[in-house]
């Protein structure tokens, strides 16, 4: 099938929309005739990391690419930046505010689940961004029979 | 458990009444505020067995629904009389998600819905 790239802006606390990149994408992949289960891997990790960067920085951007044989996700923020990175991967570990709780995230699992639903994540940060780099591969179970 | 029983068990109403994409049947139930403890836990869950489950929540926010559309949810119950916006209820229309609401606590809704065989998702995966 034709390679599918879209860009996505996301503004800092816009917790109303967060969510769309990983609909929106759900729509894509279940185009392209993937398993449901596959779907859910996918968004599930591009969901959590909507949120995070809804709910931790000053706002950023995402791109998804989708190929036959990969999904490649990468978010890009403008800061404030990961204080510690292995903090932050160790599940029940938060920094969030009240809003981001009374919202019904900030539980400390986000970037552990991003981790255990990818095949491959980077994560750089610093005070001025932080990007967040994830792989889904695709095989041939991965699409409907 | 069809819809119908399950709104006279837990004397809830269903706030998308004419969403004709939303589904009548509840199998199972998952019960969170946190919505990463439910991305978390049903990931696991595979699609060919958790056909038809519920989210049972106090979360009345757009999320709520996010997170059950990513997880093929296709019911959310509200806890604890909350109503949900019309914002909320026509994003539900919208990706096909059941929206109903009880005043009971969630400790009694899980309860109930339990006592009628509506499966945790400990057991749906136990039994397959």
């Amino acid at each position: 099938m034709e390679s599918y790239s879209r860009e996505f802006k996301i503004q800092k606390n816009d917790i109303g929309n967060a969510g769309t990149v990983a609909s929106l994408t759900k729509r894509e992949l279940k185009k392209r005739g993937l398993t449901r289960d596959f779907v859910k891997t996918v968004t599930i990790g591009i969901y959590e990391a909507e949120i995070n960067v809804v709910i931790h920085s000053y706002g950023g951007n995402c791109v998804v690419k989708i190929d036959d044989d990969i999904v490649d996700v990468v978010f890009q923020d403008i800061g404030p930046g990961i204080e510690c990175i292995d903090s932050a991967l160790t599940p029940g570990f938060s920094t969030a505010s009240h809003y981001a709780i009374e919202n019904g995230f900030g539980a400390g699992m986000g970037l552990p689940n991003i981790q255990s639903v990818s095949d491959e994540m980077k994560l750089t940060s610093s005070k001025e961004g932080t990007r967040l780099h994830m792989k889904f591969n695709i095989d041939g179970d991965c699409y409907e029979s | 458990m069809e819809l119908k029983a399950v709104l006279e068990l837990i004397n809830a109403k269903q706030f998308n009444q004419e969403c004709p994409r939303c589904v009548r049947e509840i199998n199972y139930a998952f019960v969170c505020d946190l919505m990463s403890d439910a991305l978390m836990l049903l990931k696991k869950m595979p699609s060919h067995i958790g056909a038809h489950g519920a989210l049972v929540t106090g979360l009345v926010t757009n999320q709520a629904l996010r997170t059950a559309e990513i997880l093929d949810l296709e019911t959310i119950i509200f806890v604890r009389g909350k109503t949900p916006s019309q914002s909320v209820i026509e994003l539900a229309d919208e990706i096909g998600i059941t929206l109903i609401g009880t005043a009971l606590t969630m400790y009694r809704t899980s309860g109930l819905l339990f006592m009628n065989n509506v499966k945790s998702y400990e057991s749906v995966l136990e039994e397959n």
